[in-house]
């Protein structure tokens, strides 16, 4: 096949299926964003994971008789319980800097703040255990034994809120999981729509085409082109899409959440996007190639 | 140019063409005549590669084209042009656009293909329907749009089945006029009709007249019928076509099965 010819087929079939290929875009673009968005979205919910209390399992605040060495000494102590990951201490001048800093985040007046001064503050251990299946309870566990310690003013073993985090995550995880089998049915759906649209588009041609003596290949190269082209042209819309709308939809909703992170917004990667690319472009090359029928012109020949 | 050798056909178990032979050399036109259901178009499908026979063998170009993988099937059928009434057209397309598709398939440049397709038009009287959408047209316009297609080039084989059918007789002469022009450019014409006046009209500017009767030749051998399995000289000449070979450059030819001997 000449490439003049092929590219005078390319501009006419372009020209006559225009709403095709518009819906073909819109269909790799929806597709682009249902998988592009479901990474996105594990990875966001990860994130919010390992801000919820940064990871922190038990807060243990210490009497005002306490100095850092003690206060090191304690936390070593700490270190060495089995189930313990991490102990992390934490002075007054510290946890005023925190304070401050999520107010600024959730949109507080600072000013409110300004009276306090790090004496107010007790100084204290902030533990992350180990992973487990049963984390609420090794917590509570652990505070009980902490709490008769000399120089342990008290123990916040954050268990109904770890009970709490653990359902809401189910939950989230479960709703996300039906949100995106719903838009991958619809995603289905549409790109099934598109696939049989094009065959009934392309269907005479490629009878006229057979009957004139042009080859399959010459035949089906045309739609496959095309339906690469617009697959190609959703997928960079989509990921368009989301390289610009995700942030402030993931920064608008954690406001309304209340959820304050200095963690960096999740993005795709280049090497993510060039083999999605990759792959919507062969999608859309297997479709126009599949959605041409090559009519037998007779039942034998 | 082209030659059918004791070529038989079935449908639903009913013999339809029944060991036909046949010859249509280069600068000759062949009109078959016939009843309904006597097995022309038939044997228009089988030399147009179209269809295949059960039985016998269609020499086109040197090949056995009924002995020929279906990938090669292509490249016999860009050098014939096939029309019969209910050619498909592209109906989105502009009649210029639907008659160059054919001259492009076959490997013309686009301006050549152009040109080529404003004569073929011309030819049949059809030149203000060019840039009209097929959609828009007649069916007795769609026709001429199909059989432009048909003989524009002109290829070296033109296979017309019923080429005026529904026609005035105005038409019909424009469609002898162009058969003929085509069969003095040095294609090969195999047409069949059951309009007598066509027929007559093509017969009179030096057509060849074969008569088909329940799928067989009917009579005496007609001029142009070839009785016995020798060919005519001119059939025994090496395949020259001015359009495009059967070898073509795209490195599909590899597709073909080896050569076999044609009847020369």
């Amino acid at each position: 096949m000449k490439a003049v010819w092929l590219g005078h087929q390319l501009r006419r079939q372009v020209q006559v299926h225009r709403w095709v290929i518009l819906a073909a875009s819109a269909a790799f673009c929806l597709l682009t964003l249902v998988a592009g968005g479901a990474r996105l979205g594990a990875r966001t919910v990860a994130r919010w994971g390992a801000c919820v209390g940064q990871n922190v399992h038990l807060i243990v605040y210490l009497t005002d008789d306490v100095d850092q060495d003690r206060a090191q000494d304690l936390a070593e102590l700490l270190r060495r319980v089995p189930t313990v990951a991490q102990v992390t201490a934490i002075d007054p001048a510290t946890a005023l800097t925190r304070l401050t800093a999520s107010a600024t985040a959730f949109g507080l007046d600072s000013k409110a703040l300004d009276g306090l001064e790090p004496a107010y503050f007790p100084r204290s251990l902030e533990v992350k255990l180990a992973p487990a299946a049963d984390l609420s309870e090794r917590a509570c566990d652990l505070a009980k034994r902490l709490r008769p310690v000399p120089g342990v003013l008290q123990v916040d073993a954050m268990g109904s809120g770890l009970a709490r985090l653990s359902v809401w995550v189910k939950l989230g995880r479960k709703l996300g999981a039906v949100v995106l089998a719903a838009l991958a049915l619809v995603t289905l759906a549409a790109l099934a729509t598109v696939f049989l649209r094009s065959r009934g588009a392309v269907a005479r041609r490629a009878a006229v085409l057979v009957q004139l003596g042009e080859t399959a290949a010459g035949i089906r190269l045309p739609a496959s082109l095309w339906m690469a082209a617009a697959a190609a042209a959703g997928c960079g819309m989509g990921a368009l899409v989301l390289a610009l709308g995700w942030q402030p939809f993931v920064s608008r909703l954690e406001r309304n959440l209340g959820i304050a992170t200095s963690a960096p917004f999740p993005a795709l990667g280049r090497a993510e996007i060039a083999m999605g690319f990759a792959v919507v472009m062969l999608v859309g090359l297997a479709m126009g190639y599949f959605a041409t029928p090559l009519p037998r012109t007779s039942d034998r020949a | 140019m082209i030659w059918l050798e004791g070529v038989s056909c079935q449908r639903d178990g009913a013999m339809v063409l029944d060991t036909v032979t046949l010859g249509v050399a280069r600068s000759e036109l062949i009109v078959i005549e016939g009843a309904a259901a006597s097995g022309k178009s038939t044997l228009l499908e089988l030399a147009a590669a179209v269809r295949m026979p059960d039985r016998g063998a269609v020499w086109f170009a040197g090949r056995n084209t009924a002995g020929l993988q279906r990938a090669s099937l292509p490249f016999v059928r860009r050098n014939i042009g096939y029309y019969s009434p209910d050619s498909l057209l592209l109906l989105e397309d502009s009649a210029l656009a639907n008659v160059m598709m054919a001259l492009a398939v076959r490997g013309e440049s686009l301006a050549r293909a152009e040109q080529s397709a404003r004569d073929a038009l011309a030819l049949l009287k059809a030149s203000e329907l060019e840039n009209r959408k097929v959609a828009s047209l007649s069916t007795g316009q769609r026709r001429m749009v199909a059989l432009a297609r048909a003989v524009a080039g002109p290829p070296p084989l033109i296979v017309a089945d019923e080429p005026a059918a529904g026609v005035g007789d105005e038409a019909r002469a424009t469609v002898a006029s162009a058969l003929c022009a085509a069969r003095d450019a040095g294609a090969a014409v195999l047409a069949a009709t059951t309009d007598a006046a066509l027929a007559d009209l093509l017969v009179g500017r030096g057509g060849r007249r074969v008569h088909l009767e329940q799928g067989r030749i009917a009579g005496a051998p007609a001029i142009g019928l070839v009785p016995a399995l020798t060919p005519s000289p001119s059939l025994a000449e090496p395949f020259q076509p001015r359009i495009i070979t059967l070898e073509v450059d795209d490195g599909e030819a590899e597709a073909l099965p080896p050569a076999t001997r044609g009847p020369a």
